[in-house]
């Protein structure tokens, strides 16, 4: 009975939260002097324009699906990973490095580029890991403090060690093509690391949900208290999800690296470490919802792209939207007018 | 004398459980009153009723004769009365000057006149003897200054009635003995005080009028002149001994855990424990009883794994512990019924499920792959006989364990905790908070979990429950055991004393 009434309660609460989400784009639509009618058109033709739109809004939601399926596991246990962005950029200078320094090119290249960057991305998280478990040291700040430095760090490796010899800018020689994650749909940019960004969000899921390490996990992350009473090593749980949340992040920074630019440059993850958060956040720490969440952020991207192509919508309307809904979501309780004294009174009254 | 405050009839209900029932309390002008009881028995409820922050279900307050609502802690505040927790409630990085005119109200604008709040402070602090450092961080001085602190800071917002709640639990004897000086010439210069305690050797030092507490009713109000300790631990604990339902087994088995000269803390009166030695056989029940933290929940992780002692040395089955991890323990097939069934006990947003296989998922019943791949059927399946055997009353066992009911949760520890048969079972408070219907299905299970061999700690602030359940008991006072006593008719007189540290 009360089961019902609970998820009436969350269906309710998400045509609220959509219906509230589209008037504030209505809203924001007509400020810029335009149709709002003619803009969700626009938006909608943009996004199932042709295969190549369709695929370009997987291609935007793979480092999302990474990072936020990563942020998903650790916020799960308890760890709060805001390092994604540092873990992301780790993981594409390491994938570069190794890309760029191996002899032989071809898969086997291509492999050992992610499985480094997936240990790159970890082992930067599990500094924080180590902190908090030896010495209680607040992870929100080590893993902030860590992007920083790693963010920088990229600045300095592209303009120095891992600088492209032949040109001038601040980015790295090319990635050689047998080494690159090529296109599995002609005339896309649909590529193979799309695959493992979902095949990642399975296992994620899995490992939550079927597995005794993600039983742990789970555990630690409700109630450590009772977690190490009940016999559980809190310490092994949080470098556990640590490891694996960081890995997850430098997966896709090296995608990103030889998918889609084929080089290392500044600014390479377009901030999605930190929409990895707030991906992790709409979707309650579920690797599954993660995984939709990424995917309809793209979406949105995608089709705001097209309102700022022909409309003159600033495609910023993207993250005011995702920055409204995040916040509409946390405070969902304050939608719900019947709880409202003044409201009750009335009701009463009449 | 002038009355200043009356408490008439106040009746505090949390749902279908009754914290206070009709209590009446009548404070003097210039007295130390006090409000005695074991935890539990309504002290806070009362108190947060007083300060605002509970609105009672019934009764009525009459501060100087006139009747008053106190809605909020600022109207508390207002009307004269000042509250000193338990747990100081100081900001640590400011200095004790800050910390006094935090929140006053009284400033010019936005600045603050800080040479008269000076002033009136430091007049303050000579005139009660209060005597504190104002420009020292909160920080760098003792727990005995901080609570100085805290006095001057309810004096300077015009407190005329305070309420010290458990005032000595945290201080050094010298410490208590200045504080009660300090007390001493507050009521001398006219203000009352309530004083929350449960030490008799405190009470009958300082107190003017003791009213006595249990189960949320009063019991009576005393001059101290009247009465002595051992009437007051009498009337506090509730004398009547009703015969067990248990048969008490006078033989036990071998030793399932032996304690020799075990230390922790030990300097600690009230989470440490000094030289304890002691031993739980298999097919007996050993109580601890005790006033709540003196010890217990030391004496609990340490026969549990959670903590290791700094002295002494701890056997299990005869052979000797040499690293304390819980999971150590359970491996050694002890049980443990914590303390706090939702800090300690239970994952609260995991499903009733989850929590009766929290110790069992690597066991190959119930996963395979070397542990790693749980079997989800076996698991629902074991948690719904569960659910049967221990009549746990869920919507499913999927229903998350937060949802229910007290004594439904400790069904849920229960499962968990006994099926397994146990060699050791560590039951903490087990039945606090719960119906006499929860209580009883406890009890019995416990007796059962005796009778199978199971050796069993039970410790618990209940003193009816001790009496009821224990074949020996021990009383253990500040770290320290008092007395060993029978479970069949035991010297009540004897233990209450005990209890009280005499």
């Amino acid at each position: 009975m009360m089961r019902t009434a609970e998820t009436m309660q969350r269906v309710k609460d998400i045509i609220l939260i959509a219906a509230l989400t589209l008037l504030i784009a209505a809203v924001l639509v007509l400020a810029c002097g335009a149709s709002p009618a003619e803009a969700m058109q626009l938006f909608i033709q943009g996004i199932f324009r042709n295969r190549q739109s369709v695929a370009e809004i997987f291609v935007k939601a793979c480092p999302l699906i990474l990072t936020g399926v990563g942020c998903a596991v650790a916020f799960q246990a308890g760890f709060f990973n805001i390092g994604a962005e540092g873990q992301f950029y780790l993981g594409a200078l390491v994938g570069t490095a190794v890309s760029l320094s191996l002899p032989l090119q071809g898969p086997v290249n291509i492999l050992l580029a992610l499985v480094c960057g997936f240990l790159a991305g970890g082992l930067l998280a599990l500094i924080a890991a180590l902190l908090k478990s030896t010495f209680n040291i607040s992870e929100i700040i080590v893993t902030i403090m860590l992007n920083y430095i790693v963010i920088n760090f990229l600045g300095y490796a592209v303009r120095t060690f891992l600088k492209d010899p032949e040109g001038n800018v601040p980015q790295s020689a090319k990635i050689d093509p047998a080494s690159q994650l090529l296109p599995i749909i002609t005339s896309t940019r649909f590529h193979a690391g799309i695959l493992i960004a979902i095949i990642a969000a399975l296992i994620m899921w899995f490992l939550m949900s079927r597995t005794t390490i993600g039983y742990e996990l789970k555990a630690v992350g409700f109630n450590q208290r009772a977690a190490q009473v009940g016999g559980i090593s809190v310490a092994k749980n949080i470098i556990r999800c640590a490891f694996l949340s960081g890995g997850l992040a430098g997966i896709a920074g090296v995608i990103e690296v030889i998918a889609i630019q084929k080089k290392l440059l500044e600014g390479i993850s377009a901030s999605c470490g930190y929409t990895a958060v707030l991906i992790a956040l709409i979707a309650g720490n579920h690797p599954l919802g993660a995984l939709i969440a990424a995917l309809i952020y793209a979406t949105v991207q995608v089709g705001t792209g097209s309102m700022q192509r022909q409309l003159g919508v600033p495609n910023a309307i993207v993250n005011i939207l995702i920055g409204a809904v995040v916040l509409l979501i946390l405070g969902r309780k304050l939608l719900h007018l019947e709880t409202y004294g003044f409201l009750k009174r009335k009701k009463e009254a009449k | 004398m002038e009355e200043i405050l009356r408490m008439e009839h106040i009746t505090k209900r949390f749902g279908e459980f009754y914290a206070n029932r009709d209590i009446n309390l009548s404070v003097l002008k210039g007295e130390v009153h006090t409000l005695l009881g074991e935890n539990g028995a309504g002290k806070s409820t009362l108190m947060n009723i007083l300060f605002g922050l509970y609105q009672p279900s019934g009764g009525q307050i009459f501060l100087h004769g006139k009747p008053v609502a106190i809605d909020s802690p600022a109207t508390a505040v207002k009307l004269g009365i000042g509250m000193v927790h338990q747990h100081f409630m100081l900001v640590e990085a400011m200095t004790v000057f800050e910390n006094i005119i935090l929140g006053d109200r009284n400033t010019k604008g936005i600045f603050i006149d800080r040479n008269a709040r000076r002033k009136e402070i430091l007049e303050l602090s000579e005139r009660y003897n209060l005597d504190v450092e104002l420009d020292k961080p909160i920080t760098e001085i003792a727990v005995g200054a901080q609570q100085r602190v805290e006095i001057l800071k309810a004096l300077y917002r015009g407190a005329e009635l305070l309420v010290l709640d458990e005032p000595t639990a945290a201080l050094t004897d010298i410490e208590v003995e200045g504080l009660f000086r300090i007390m001493k010439k507050l009521v001398g210069e006219g203000k009352s005080i309530i004083f929350i305690s449960h030490k008799m050797r405190e009470v009958m030092q300082i107190s003017d009028r003791i009213t006595i507490l249990r189960a949320g009713e009063t019991v009576r109000t005393v001059e101290r002149g009247e009465t002595t300790g051992e009437e007051l631990a009498g009337l506090m604990i509730g004398r009547e001994l009703a015969p067990s339902h248990y048969a008490k087994v006078t033989k036990p088995g071998a030793a399932v855990v032996s304690l020799h000269d075990v230390d922790y803390q030990k300097k600690s009166k009230h989470n440490g424990l000094n030289g304890v030695t002691l031993e739980v056989g298999r097919g007996e029940i050993l109580g601890i009883a005790g006033v709540d933290g003196n010890g217990q929940s030391q004496l609990a992780q340490l026969v549990t794994g959670v903590i290791a002692p700094e002295g002494g040395s701890v056997d299990m089955k005869g052979s000797r512990v040499a690293t304390f991890s819980p999971n150590g323990f359970i491996l050694e097939n002890v049980s443990h019924i914590p303390e706090d069934r939702n800090k300690m006990g239970l994952i609260g947003n995991m499903s009733v499920m989850e929590n009766i296989l929290l110790k069992e998922t690597g066991d190959p019943r119930f996963s395979d792959a070397g542990g790693w791949h749980l079997k989800r059927k076996a698991m629902r399946t074991y948690a719904e006989q569960m659910q049967q055997k221990y009549d746990i009353r869920c919507t499913s066992v999927a229903q998350e364990s937060r949802n229910l009911s007290g004594g439904n949760q400790q069904k849920v520890i229960l499962a968990r905790e006994l099926e397994n048969h146990p060699d050791l079972l560590v039951a903490v408070h087990p039945t606090r908070g719960l119906d006499i219907g929860a209580t009883r299905f406890v009890h019995d299970t416990m007796i059962s979990a005796r009778d199978a061999g199971c050796g069993v700690l039970l410790i618990s602030a209940d003193f009816d429950e001790i009496l009821e359940m224990s074949d020996r008991i021990i009383v253990i006072f500040e770290g320290k055991i008092m007395g060993e006593y029978p479970g069949s008719n035991p010297p009540i007189d004897q233990i209450s004393l005990a209890m009280a540290g005499k």
